[in-house]
């Protein structure tokens, strides 16, 4: 708490210098969410701003909380994968795919306060019950 | 190799079913390729279709959450445009779920807030990810053509109450309408009214149907000479619509009625009798009513053959002269036929004169109650 105390009374323009040069430095960095997409969902919550700083910091944010997501959602299914695999044919069953699932995206994003229920199957194909990442959707 | 054949990148492409197109559409799609873009650079290789829209939706509502909170904040400040801080707020309170450094703080800066320590962290180590795709400004703002004021075209404003700086009234060629090109038009409308009124009628029960064809007598000269010639081309493709038959046109079963449009046919038949009946009040009401009940009793079977006979004879005459309820008496009499000789009487009734008709009345009358009062002794 000492270290905060300083920081807020002897070096607090400092934070607003790191914020404003972050802020700058946002100008520089491309979101991968483009900035009219950002801009027309912020228009859409009531969010005004004529400053583009801002939305950028929002599609920022935005992209950082979706590459967490991913992240997560990442290791679960290698976790997964590392389990799955029995047979002798290892190295096939570990060059497998990558496949962004749902059962692993409702974990992670389970994580972050979002849940996200999604039906386990539907007996309409004859693929029923096979791998998730094979079958055909 | 089976796998490689099972493989999907981004699920099959099946044709979608046809959507109505909606504004988000165009958004959303743009959020799938963006979501889809930073999981690439995550390290996955294909999605599951389902997979990718949930994340894609999850992405708008986070954006939407965003601006909201730091909206709702901008308005608890008295602002109402947001700046920096309200958004950090923002981003604190949708973090707080994952945690960041420094959450616990009670007093601390937002400046050096560690949601903001964190994304300057993100911004330093992670690549640029440039979007596929160039996306135009949207949603695009159509440009209006504003109707010109009254100065502006030069105009008076019709009237004193219209102040001139108010958009001009349109041509008022644009919404009302002249007089003579427009005559026809509105005469073929009424024409066409009429035949679908004239159409609709014989969908009605059988049971109406002496109601209808009285109706139809009604209206006949009421059809304009214009659309007799409509009416007969329209007669001659639809049988429903053809003028009624008059009596004798055309030899026909007789008809089979219940006792209750009986009475109602013959309230339109017997005529000539019914004006006497005002006058009739000394018959007393129970003897007025017993040939009623009798005639109810006596059911169609009796009085079958005798209701046919009355019907043939009496339908040319239509003569609608409604009087007080006392026709009923008169009615109930006519349809009561006991004996022949009544019905003698009745065709016969036809031909006099009224003040005969009323005293053959009286007397008839009187005969009926004495015939009754011995029927009811028999009961």
């Amino acid at each position: 708490m000492n270290h905060n105390k300083q920081q807020s009374s002897d070096l607090g323009h400092d934070d607003d210098a790191a914020l404003s040069d972050f802020l700058a430095s946002l100008m520089d960095y491309t979101p991968t969410i483009p900035d009219e997409l950002v801009e027309h969902f912020l228009a859409k919550s009531g969010f005004q701003s004529p400053d583009l700083r801002l939305t950028r910091l929002v599609a920022v944010a935005t992209q950082k909380f979706i590459a967490e997501v991913a992240s997560d959602a990442l290791q679960q299914c290698k976790a997964r994968q590392a389990t799955v695999v029995r047979d002798k044919r290892d190295k096939q069953q570990k060059d497998k795919r990558l496949v962004l699932t749902m059962e692993d995206l409702s974990r992670a994003l389970h994580e972050h306060g979002v849940n996200v229920k999604h039906q386990e199957y539907f007996a309409d194909s004859p693929s029923i019950g096979m791998d998730p990442a094979s079958r055909d959707e | 190799m089976s796998d490689g054949g099972r493989e999907i990148e981004r699920g099959p492409e099946k044709p979608a079913p046809p959507r109505k197109p909606g504004g988000e559409e165009f958004a959303r799609a743009f959020v799938k390729v963006a979501v889809a873009q930073i999981c690439e650079s995550e390290g996955f290789q294909s999605f599951q279709q389902s997979a990718l829209e949930t994340l894609s939706d999850v992405t708008v509502r986070y954006i939407r959450d965003i601006g909201k909170t730091a909206h709702v904040y901008a308005n608890q400040a008295g602002r109402t445009e947001s700046n920096v801080f309200d958004i950090i707020q923002g981003l604190e309170d949708l973090g707080l779920a994952q945690g960041f450094l420094g959450a616990s703080d009670i007093e601390h800066c937002l400046a050096s807030s560690g949601t903001v320590r964190e994304l300057a962290q993100y911004v330093g180590e992670s690549q640029q990810i440039p979007f596929a795709y160039s996306l135009p400004q949207f949603p695009v703002v159509k440009d209006r053509k504003l109707t010109p004021s009254f100065l502006q075209i030069g105009e008076e404003p019709p009237g004193e109450h219209i102040p001139a700086w108010l958009p001009a009234f349109p041509d008022p060629g644009t919404y009302a309408q002249s007089s003579t090109p427009n005559d026809r038009t509105t005469e073929l409308k009424m024409a066409k009214i009429e035949q679908e009124n004239q159409r609709i009628k014989p969908e009605r029960s059988l049971l109406n149907l002496n109601q209808w064809l009285a109706s139809n007598e009604l209206e006949g000269p009421s059809v304009d000479a214009g659309d007799a010639t409509k009416a007969k081309q329209a007669a001659e493709s639809n049988p429903f619509l053809a003028a009624p038959l008059q009596y004798g046109e055309k030899e026909v079963s007789p008809v089979v009625l219940p006792v209750k449009t009986k009475l109602s046919n013959d309230t339109t038949t017997g005529n000539p009798i019914v004006k006497y009946h005002g006058m009739d009040n000394h018959v007393s009401v129970l003897e007025a009513f017993t040939p009623n009940i009798e005639a109810m009793k006596s059911g169609l079977r009796d009085s079958e053959e005798g209701h046919k006979k009355v019907l043939l004879k009496t339908r040319p005459t239509v003569q609608f002269k409604l009087g007080s309820g006392k026709k009923y008496l008169g009615s109930m009499l006519d349809s009561s036929p006991q004996n022949k000789s009544f019905q003698v009487t009745e065709s016969w009734f036809g031909r006099l004169n009224e003040k005969d008709d009323k005293k053959r009345r009286a007397e008839q009358i009187l005969k009926e109650s004495v015939g009754n009062l011995q029927e009811l002794d028999h009961l």
